[in-house]
């Protein structure tokens, strides 16, 4: 807050001479704004137009709002099933990787040896390997294992393609924790396990909300995997669902619009309610260095 | 804390297995793949030594021409996310009042997919109906008017611009909060010194900025390189192969042809090439930072 407030106060008194450059100023970076997110607006206002005023009207307001084309389009491209697998894919992965990485950064946090080293070298290799790479051995894996075309193997993939950038933030968290709480835990007869449980993940929740949100955001929006891994027209995500849907039905501005808008509304929503904290993650650690 | 080491082993026990399974075993599946001429039957991959990359070096229309489109989607990416970002970094670090607001909304086009956005843009690009050309004919400009995704010369231009615009508000945020971090005395004394606003900004703004510029066009080149689904919808390659990056062509080896191996091939090389220009680009760029 005070960084925020700080250079406004200290800022007016020289700025105070020339209000009209401030004013001029700002007038344009309105402007450039609101021309930035035409492509936006566009994408809003034609979703509600019907198919005759987009022909006649293409550019302007709607002069009627049409709802028919989202109707169609909700019912067609099977919305609600899709979004369904999205949340439900979303929200198994992220619960696992928590669990699963919170629990590996633990001791690679807490025990100082050469193989806890080793260890976190071994899972910051991942870091550096993209997705890409692995594609095409993961997809005859899978395939020979079964788990091509499940929930199971997407959310497996997802789970471990996640591991390293989790087990790195845990680990750099729980380092700053204060050991005595465990300690005194340990004294109290807890085992291990239950120290873990009931002490170190309470304490965790602030980053496990970051990881869930990077978690969230990079499934939602993620097409190349789904694509490959997960293709059965009943259990597709939202962004396959689109692509197959709109490369079926066409470039049909009534049915490419509503569709659009359907398929980023949720994430859109949750964007608008966690803008603050999406930002921040997003850009935290980047300019530390 | 002591922890037995038999205890450490079972917290790690689940992630080892998930990440040694799905990540590190197919990583080095994948580089002895690209030796061999494996089709994704079961058996019948044989080991051929480096024929698949002597067959890449020659291989024009298949690799290089690829290369050569990802190498410059990815500088015309960077340079444009770059400049743009920080020109709106520096004109929202300005207006203390209008900044959050800004942020948020220059932001809101990296939140919608890939997909959304290559669908929307290409029709706002379309010759006849889309928004783009019927805007510059309702400005007086139909002499500007183009067929931007079918001239062989401009569709790879603006696909990357599609790229710019999603993504510019990510690196204005991040230029954005190094720029708070700059003690304004520093921006003040200069003022009060008399430096013009060019000066400002080419002896103390932008060298101070140094932090940013690096995270910045490290992430917008590995991203470049990676580019996959922004010309895979809006042009699938086309017109030609005008817009047909390298992750195209892996893609269609590995799964139109099922060619595993010279696929595998191709992502060894193009994981070979993110890593040397990301490591050069960072050491120059770390090392400016250091000089300043």
């Amino acid at each position: 807050m005070n960084a925020v407030q700080s250079p406004l106060t200290r800022a007016a008194p020289r700025r105070r001479p020339i209000p009209w450059a401030t004013l001029l100023s700002a007038f344009g970076l309105i402007l450039v704004t609101v021309i930035y997110l035409l492509p936006v607006g566009y994408m809003l206002l034609t979703s509600v137009k019907s198919s005759l005023e987009i022909a006649v009207n293409p550019l302007g307001l709607p002069r009627s709002l049409s709802f028919e084309n989202y109707i169609d389009v909700f019912n067609r491209m099977n919305y609600l099933r899709a979004v369904f697998n999205t949340i439900f894919i979303t929200a198994v992965s992220s619960i696992g990787i928590v669990l699963v990485s919170a629990l590996a950064a633990y001791p690679l946090a807490r025990v100082q040896t050469r193989w806890s080293s080793v260890a976190y070298q071994y899972f910051s290799f991942g870091l550096m390997i993209p997705s890409f790479v692995v594609i095409i051995p993961l997809y005859s894996l899978m395939r020979s294992v079964g788990l091509l075309n499940t929930y199971a193997g997407l959310i497996l993939i997802y789970i471990a393609f996640n591991i390293p950038f989790a087990v790195f933030f845990f680990t750099s968290f729980i380092r700053n924790l204060p050991k005595e709480l465990e300690e005194a835990g340990l004294i109290d007869g807890c085992t291990p396990i239950t120290v873990f449980w009931y002490i170190v993940l309470p304490l965790l929740r602030p980053v496990i909300g970051t990881v869930m949100m990077f978690i969230t955001l990079s499934i939602w929006n993620d097409f190349l995997l789904p694509l490959v891994f997960l293709f059965d027209a009943n259990s597709r995500t939202i962004m396959v669902n689109v692509y197959s849907f709109l490369g079926y039905y066409g470039f049909s501005p009534t049915t490419l619009f509503p569709a659009a808008v359907l398929g980023s509304l949720p994430l859109l929503v949750f964007f608008f309610f966690l803008q603050r904290q999406i930002i921040a993650g997003i850009t935290a650690g980047s300019v530390k260095g | 804390m002591r922890m037995r080491s038999q205890t450490a082993l079972l917290f790690l026990m689940p992630a080892l297995l998930l990440y040694s399974l799905i990540v590190v075993y197919p990583t080095l599946n994948g580089l002895y793949l690209s030796f061999t001429n494996s089709t994704g039957s079961a058996r019948g991959a044989e080991f051929i030594g480096l024929t698949n990359y002597e067959r890449m070096v020659r291989d024009v229309s298949g690799f290089l021409k690829p290369l050569m489109t990802t190498l410059i989607y990815a500088a015309l990416v960077t340079a444009g996310q770059t400049v743009i970002g920080l020109g709106l970094a520096l004109w929202m670090g300005k207006l203390p009042r209008l900044r959050d607001a800004a942020r948020v909304a220059l932001f809101t086009p990296g939140m919608l997919s890939l997909i959304i956005v290559g669908f929307v843009w290409s029709f706002i690009y379309n010759p006849l109906s889309g928004g783009l050309n019927l805007l510059l004919t309702s400005l007086g400009l139909e002499l500007w008017t183009r067929s931007w995704l079918g001239e062989p010369g401009l569709a790879l231009p603006a696909v990357a611009l599609v790229n710019i615009w999603m993504f510019a508000g990510h690196s204005a945020a991040i230029f954005l909060a190094n720029y708070l971090s700059i003690p304004s005395e520093l921006l003040e004394s200069a003022t009060l010194e008399g430096a013009s606003g060019w000066q400002r900004f080419w002896y103390i703004e932008f060298p101070l900025l140094a932090p940013a510029l690096t995270i910045n066009t490290a992430l917008t080149l590995i991203g470049g390189l990676r580019v996959f689904e922004l010309p895979y919808v809006m042009t699938r390659g086309g017109p030609g192969d005008a817009t047909k990056v390298l992750n195209m062509e892996i893609f269609n080896q590995a799964f139109g042809q099922s060619n595993y191996g010279y696929g595998s091939a191709l992502t060894v090389a193009l994981l070979l090439i993110i890593l040397s220009l990301t490591l050069v680009q960072n050491s120059y760029l770390r090392k400016r930072e250091l000089n300043t």
